[in-house]
């Protein structure tokens, strides 16, 4: 048991948190939901970052970090599943990756060349041509689309399928962690300088107690997420996106809450984080199906002992 | 990163479960029932004169104090396979989780040489006389005084809600030498000693947990202090940051889980709502779990206690509650004549949010050391 980066994985973690430092800012005329990070995504794929889950010397762990720390940015790109998932599948696709789910629309639909096709238990793959996909407006802060043609789809093995949803839900879990202390920290600023009754927001305790107790669900997801994404069990990967799926409900109402009126505008950056977290409640089946991968996976002949 | 064990820890881990199985009696589960309890507190003198014999009450502690120079990992998973047994040690667990350390570091050596012997042989039993009925919370506003008496002091006051005091032979305790939280000292103080009276209270978490302590002219050497007048803040602070992760009940609250898992399959009621509440409580365990193991790795590289531990701690209060709430929605039976370890879970687990200071006194430390915000104006 050991919590320290290696080298290698600190410098990669180090570059990565360099190059997102450059893409923190919002534009100033910036008032819509979706900010999409084209620039940043150039430069993930020139330096080959979508492949380091494959190095031997990074592996998903650090991978699962570089996707905790780019979703913290406010631009959203198509990073979790291409670093996360794509690694696990045997053969080279082309990246980026969607998740389409009985049929409604999803993240990155409209820009992805590849589509993982989640029905029931079986997964599959489809390479869709501009004419299947369509952009869709929406609330949720990352572009959406949806399926409009007839897609090929070749369906994954079964143990391919189910080795695809563990490291579906590892992506999920990572991908929330980032983003839950993304809004925290905004929210975190935002009860610094805000002043009311003559005092700074943060300084009252209701406020303070919730936020104390956002932070502890925030942490429990990152760690869950980082271990699901070293062990990569299938266990492991459903506790963390049911705890990051649960922790997200209540943090994204109370970082709102926080912010009252002013977070409900489009001129706060509130919303990027937490209507992203919104588009990842109900993935991969939301609570309900993460509840029942944890039963089937953690309950079923297990002991409650660590080994 | 890495979240395996290595071989070692796995060899530790089996000799204490080996010791376990070897020394837990049939009846272990019915005697878990009151943790301070006569019954139980006879049996874990015997049981950690065992463990002692063994070299497993305090492998973390110095060769000199009869350890095994072991580090953090030793300590967190002997407490980890303790605790999941339903905590056979009873109240024993503070000496070895910091009772004893914190006599090491400030005891003088007559303290040392008189305390901490029968600690390592498993023969004592301490209780810690920290709250009062007017300072719980708000420790610093202690009453209870110890005056200038002769050579030593002159103690009086009242202590409540001291765990193990009907059955303790030595306090930790605090009392006023001075006005302000300055004014604090420790006092290491014989349970025999004229003019203490111990009376028990009923409570919901067992036989002889809880109990009111009074102290009428209680005469104590000057030697009886530890550490410097004034410096109880300093190294309680110290000593209960040690004690915040040092109980892992998320231990027993994952086996007791599982095992109401297993009650409802087994009956047939593993129903959508089970599964689903279970689940959730699952996870929560299992942050905690890595909320601890971080703290502990910081431990082990020497780092000193942060913010962490609070929210360590408020972590686990989450997931002792989602287990309890669990239980009681879903195995109302354990509540009710039903397994006697699960019904023992359900009364410590109350205690998670209040006992070693109230979660709501960590959740103001991590809104103003781990997030920075703004103090609340006094």
């Amino acid at each position: 048991m050991d919590f320290t980066l290696t080298s290698d994985q600190a410098a990669l973690t180090g570059a990565i948190d360099r190059m997102a430092t450059q893409f923190e800012s919002i534009p100033t005329e910036f008032d819509g939901f979706v900010l999409e990070g084209r620039e940043l995504e150039q430069e993930l794929e020139n330096g080959q970052y979508f492949d380091i889950a494959a190095i031997p010397e990074m592996g998903p762990i650090a991978a699962a970090l570089a996707v905790e720390r780019l979703a913290r940015l406010p631009c959203a790109v198509e990073v979790a599943l291409s670093m996360l998932v794509r690694p696990q599948l045997d053969i080279e696709l082309p990246r980026p990756f969607a998740l389409v789910e009985a049929g409604r629309p999803g993240r990155f639909v409209a820009s992805a060349r590849t589509l993982l096709i989640v029905a029931d238990d079986s997964i599959g793959i489809a390479h869709p041509s501009p004419d299947d996909v369509e952009a869709v407006e929406s609330l949720y802060a990352y572009p959406m689309g949806k399926v409009t043609g007839a897609l090929s789809i070749r369906a994954l093995p079964a143990e391919d399928a189910a080795r695809v949803r563990t490291w579906l839900r590892v992506a999920c879990a990572a991908e929330i962690a980032g983003l839950l202390q993304a809004a925290i920290d905004v929210t975190v600023e935002h009860l610094s300088v805000r002043k009311q009754f003559g005092r700074p927001l943060g300084s009252f305790q209701a406020l303070r107690h919730r936020m104390a107790e956002c932070a502890v669900l925030a942490g429990g997801v990152r760690r869950l997420a980082l271990k699901a994404a070293w062990t990569g069990d299938a266990g492991d990967a459903a506790l963390a996106a049911l705890h990051a799926q649960e922790s997200a409900t209540r943090v994204i109402y109370d970082v709102h809450q926080m912010f009252g009126a002013m977070g409900m505008t489009l001129e706060m950056s509130l919303h990027l984080w937490t209507y992203r977290m919104k588009a990842l409640l109900s993935e991969l089946g939301g609570r309900g199906a993460q509840a029942a991968a944890v039963a089937q996976y953690c309950f079923d002949n297990k002991p409650a002992r660590i080994d | 990163m890495d979240f395996d064990w290595d071989e070692e820890q796995r060899s530790f881990r089996a000799e204490v479960r080996t010791f376990l199985d070897a020394n837990l009696p049939d009846n272990w589960e019915e005697l878990a029932h009151g943790p301070g309890s006569a019954a139980q507190t006879t049996f874990s003198k015997q049981f950690c004169g065992a463990l002692a014999e063994a070299g497993l009450l305090v492998p973390h502690w110095p060769s000199e104090w009869g350890g095994r120079d072991a580090d953090p990992w030793t300590s967190f998973i002997l407490a980890e396979e303790m605790w999941a047994a339903g905590e056979p040690r009873g109240g024993q667990y503070m000496n070895v989780n910091w009772i004893g350390p914190t006599l090491m570091r400030f005891g003088t050596q007559e303290q040392q040489a008189r305390y901490i012997p029968p600690m390592a042989r498993g023969e004592t039993l301490w209780c810690q006389g920290f709250s009062e009925p007017e300072a719980g919370s708000d420790l610093a506003s202690l009453r209870t005084r110890a005056d200038r008496h002769g050579d030593g002091y002159r103690i009086n006051g009242q202590k409540i809600w001291t765990s193990y005091a009907g059955a303790a032979d030595t306090c930790f305790l605090l009392a006023r030498t001075a006005q302000g939280k300055g004014g604090i000292s420790i006092f290491l103080l014989p349970m025999d000693t004229p003019g203490i009276t111990v009376r028990q209270i009923p409570s919901i978490i067992g036989e002889g947990d809880i109990h009111e302590v009074f102290f009428d002219d209680v005469e104590v050497p000057e030697g009886a202090r530890l550490g410097e007048e004034g410096q109880a803040w300093d190294i309680v602070r110290l000593s209960l940051s040690l004690e915040r992760v040092g109980i892992p009940r998320f231990a027993l609250a994952s086996r007791m889980l599982h095992r109401a898992v297993d009650v409802l399959k087994k009956a047939g009621r593993f129903d959508a709502g089970a599964i689903q509440q279970s689940a959730k409580a699952h996870a929560a365990c299992e942050a905690t779990r890595l909320y601890s193991y971080n703290i502990i790795d910081q431990r082990c590289q020497g780092q000193p206690p942060g913010p962490e531990a609070s929210a360590a701690r408020f972590a686990t209060v989450n997931a002792e509650r989602l287990v309890a709430e669990f239980v009681v929605e879903h195995v109302p039976e354990a509540l009710a004549g039903g397994d006697a370890l699960l019904l023992a879970h359900h009364q410590r687990a109350i205690v998670a949010g209040i006992a070693s200071g109230a979660a709501e006194i960590q959740l103001n430390l991590i809104a103003t050391e781990l997030l920075q915000l703004p103090r609340e104006p006094r």
